[in-house]
């Protein structure tokens, strides 16, 4: 037993690690080195168990097929980390960078070690401020307005309180929300919470927030909040706005438990990010509306502007296929996304 | 005199040894005095289905730490059940299924898999503290991180490429999720019935089996336990195989809980057991902890995480109130060891 067991455990270990070989291929460079005058593009995302930014990272490596070979790296939700990988592209001698930050205030450094090196840097999906924007002009930007994913939120509800007036369950006039909130102090989350409530009342429907709380952008966190929300709040809830789509999820769960969706007890919940789930909810009629965060078009701009930085051209129309705002920015459109185009999103 | 200083005495101990039962009826009547709605059957109903899957992985961590160990796996464990289970229960009609081809498979398969799945991690975990020496807290923490790799590289297989697994089967998220016995408040979940039963087995292998009395013994004294001729390793192995059950069931749960899953999936809940264990009374040093305090420990985050939410108390708030409780929670788990001495 005792000569046995070591001799086991490498033969279990050899079984995980044949696993892994087995099943590795779609992340790490996506065009083999066949053709070797392609530039090489370091691409750092924030997090790679994030969904939306899993997105992203596919887009980028399918549009790298052919125009350029693309290191993939974790930055496993620490800016430290980041740093380590970026100075590892730079002595690699990458041709570009493509930087999702895990800190939008830690880009100034990025770009100073960029700037050092001559590699052009492309940030994308968290917005650098202005200042270090402006710190070189090889640095690019491309992302949504995170402020438009709240509005069209908001929109959604209101066109759905305009169509069905029963919504107001309490007829008072004002719309009674509840809010499940991503990280504290995360850009989207703040913008998101904020603009979709703006975007109600800006159509001149007043709003109460009966309860708020972080759910971490988690859909299990979500259910259990949304559990105590009703607890609390009961049938006075008239709508749920969650900060994202997995949230929104878990919230139609903890709704589903309490009766909701049966017997015409419906409750509009919107989300954002129109995944694969949330998608299945449209179809389902649990999940009222969703916006599509355009993971395709932001990956692809990114590649693309990474690839023409990497050859020495000056990103324009022509050679990416986007526009250019002020030189330097690469704004991708949110959309949204109910039942009737659900189409758009797959 | 010395009869009222022994009655005190009494008096004193007694609260000592029920401390946790009072924490927990001073949260609910401090959270009803804000507000007395919260006092109803429905809320409670809530608390007992949110904590059903912590409290079965909290059992889990309980074997470990009783046996003087640490398993810092469980939450990632937890996570790679989850997203294998999953994976296997799609709909048919799911426009993005993991396994595009798959037939429906008997429910019990796929949930037996990843079961299985984590009684193999505990397994090679308990091996390697036993025959390698390897210290609990450091094999575990490697297990912790494997296992995740694992489970990233699974759910980024093609055509899943990590999006979130969504579109269970019905038959899934109800019998293991949703659905109860009765009607309306007055229901019992399955899930809080299946957790139940796993208590009572857990209590069973506790008290009344020798397995349960080497485990106690191993966490007081390992040098005793070996001189009194307890198979140490083996007592480690099967300890360490039973939470890594225990950790996939719980992962199997919150899968048909939620009706989804992702490779995120209990990140960090096993800090959230070590901590209801902990406030449960079990130490940190082994040897000692019960079953009932466990469960104690892990109602009380439920109450903390469910009622203080219920009132409005802000999420900074709540993690302040939580890391206060824990605290005090050792620093009473200590005194208890010493007096012992």
């Amino acid at each position: 037993m005792k000569k046995l067991l070591p001799a086991m455990l490498a033969g279990a270990m050899l079984f995980l690690a044949g696993c892994g070989a087995g099943s590795t291929p779609t992340t790490s460079s996506s065009s083999s080195g066949t053709s070797d005058k392609q530039p090489t593009i370091g691409v750092a995302i924030y997090k790679f168990d994030d969904t939306f930014m899993t997105g992203v990272r596919n887009a980028i490596s399918n549009a790298a097929q052919g125009k350029a070979t693309v290191d993939i790296v974790d930055s496993q939700n620490s800016q430290p980390t980041q740093n380590d990988k970026v100075d590892l592209f730079i002595n690699k001698k990458v041709n570009a960078l493509a930087i999702n930050p895990v800190d939008l205030t830690a880009a100034g450094v990025i770009i100073d070690k960029a700037k050092a090196a001559n590699t052009p840097v492309v940030f994308f999906n968290r917005e650098p401020q202005t200042n270090d924007m402006n710190k070189w002009d090889k640095v690019y930007y491309v992302g949504a307005k995170a402020e438009e994913s709240g509005i069209m939120q908001g929109q959604i509800l209101v066109d759905y309180w305009k169509a069905h007036p029963e919504m107001d369950k309490n007829k008072d006039g004002v719309m009674d929300i509840v809010m499940l909130q991503g990280e504290p102090g995360h850009q989207d989350a703040i913008a998101r919470s904020k603009y979709s409530v703006k975007a109600i009342e800006d159509a001149g429907i007043k709003v109460n927030i009966l309860a708020q709380d972080t759910a971490m952008w988690d859909r299990s966190k979500a259910q259990d909040k949304m559990a105590a929300f009703l607890g609390s709040q009961g049938d006075k809830i008239e709508a749920v706005l969650a900060n994202n789509d997995d949230m929104a999820l878990g919230a139609i769960e903890a709704l589903k438990a309490k009766g909701y969706f049966t017997n015409n007890k419906y409750m509009p919940v919107v989300g954002v990010d129109a995944t694969a789930p949330g998608l299945q909810a449209l179809k389902d009629g649990t999940l009222l509306g969703t916006v599509l965060n355009d993971a395709k078009n932001q990956g692809a701009a990114t590649l693309n502007l990474a690839a023409a930085l990497a050859k020495g051209l000056t990103p324009s129309k022509e050679n990416t296929g986007y526009d250019i705002t002020d030189g330097k920015y690469v704004w991708v459109p949110y959309k949204k996304i109910t039942k009737a185009n659900m189409a758009d999103a797959q | 005199m010395t009869t009222k200083d022994v009655s005190s005495k009494k008096i004193g101990s007694f609260f000592f040894q029920y401390a946790i039962y009072f924490v927990l009826v001073i949260l609910i009547l401090g959270i009803t005095v804000i507000d007395p709605s919260f006092l109803s059957l429905s809320s409670f109903r809530d608390i007992l289905l949110q904590s059903s899957t912590r409290a079965i992985i909290a059992l889990g961590a309980a074997f470990v730490l009783i046996t003087g160990g640490v398993d810092l796996s469980a939450g990632r464990m937890v996570g790679f059940a989850a997203v294998l289970s999953a994976s296997m229960l799609q709909i048919q009609e799911y426009s993005h299924r993991f396994y595009p081809g798959m037939p429906n498979l008997p429910l019990l398969v796929p949930v037996l898999i990843a079961i299985f799945a984590g009684l193999l991690v505990g397994i090679i975990n308990g091996a390697i503290i036993a025959w390698f020496s390897v210290p609990p807290f450091i094999a575990t923490l490697g297990s912790m991180v494997a296992v995740y790799g694992l489970n990233s590289l699974y759910f980024d297989m093609k055509p899943n490429q990590s999006q979130p697994i969504g579109g269970l089967r019905q038959d899934f998220t109800t019998n293991l999720g949703s659905g109860y016995i009765g009607t309306g408040v007055y229901s019992i979940p399955y899930i809080v019935i299946i957790a139940l039963i796993v208590a009572l087995i857990v209590w069973i292998i506790f008290n009344k089996t020798r397995l349960g009395k080497s485990m106690y013994a191993i966490g007081g004294n390992i040098q005793a336990a070996i001189v009194s001729g307890i198979n140490v390793k083996r007592v480690l192995l099967y300890v360490y195989a039973i939470a890594g059950a225990l950790y996939g069931l719980a992962g199997v749960m919150e899968a048909a809980r939620t009706g989804g899953a992702t490779n995120n999936y209990g990140n960090m809940y096993e800090l959230d057991a070590i901590a209801a264990c902990v406030v449960g009374g079990v130490s940190t040093a082994g040897g000692i902890g019960t079953v009932p305090g466990v469960l104690v420990g892990v109602l009380i985050f439920g109450v903390i995480n469910y009622g203080l939410t219920y009132i409005g108390v802000s999420p900074y708030w709540q993690l302040i109130i939580k890391g206060l409780i824990i605290i005090a929670a050792v620093a009473f788990d200590i005194r208890k060891y010493l007096t012992k001495k």
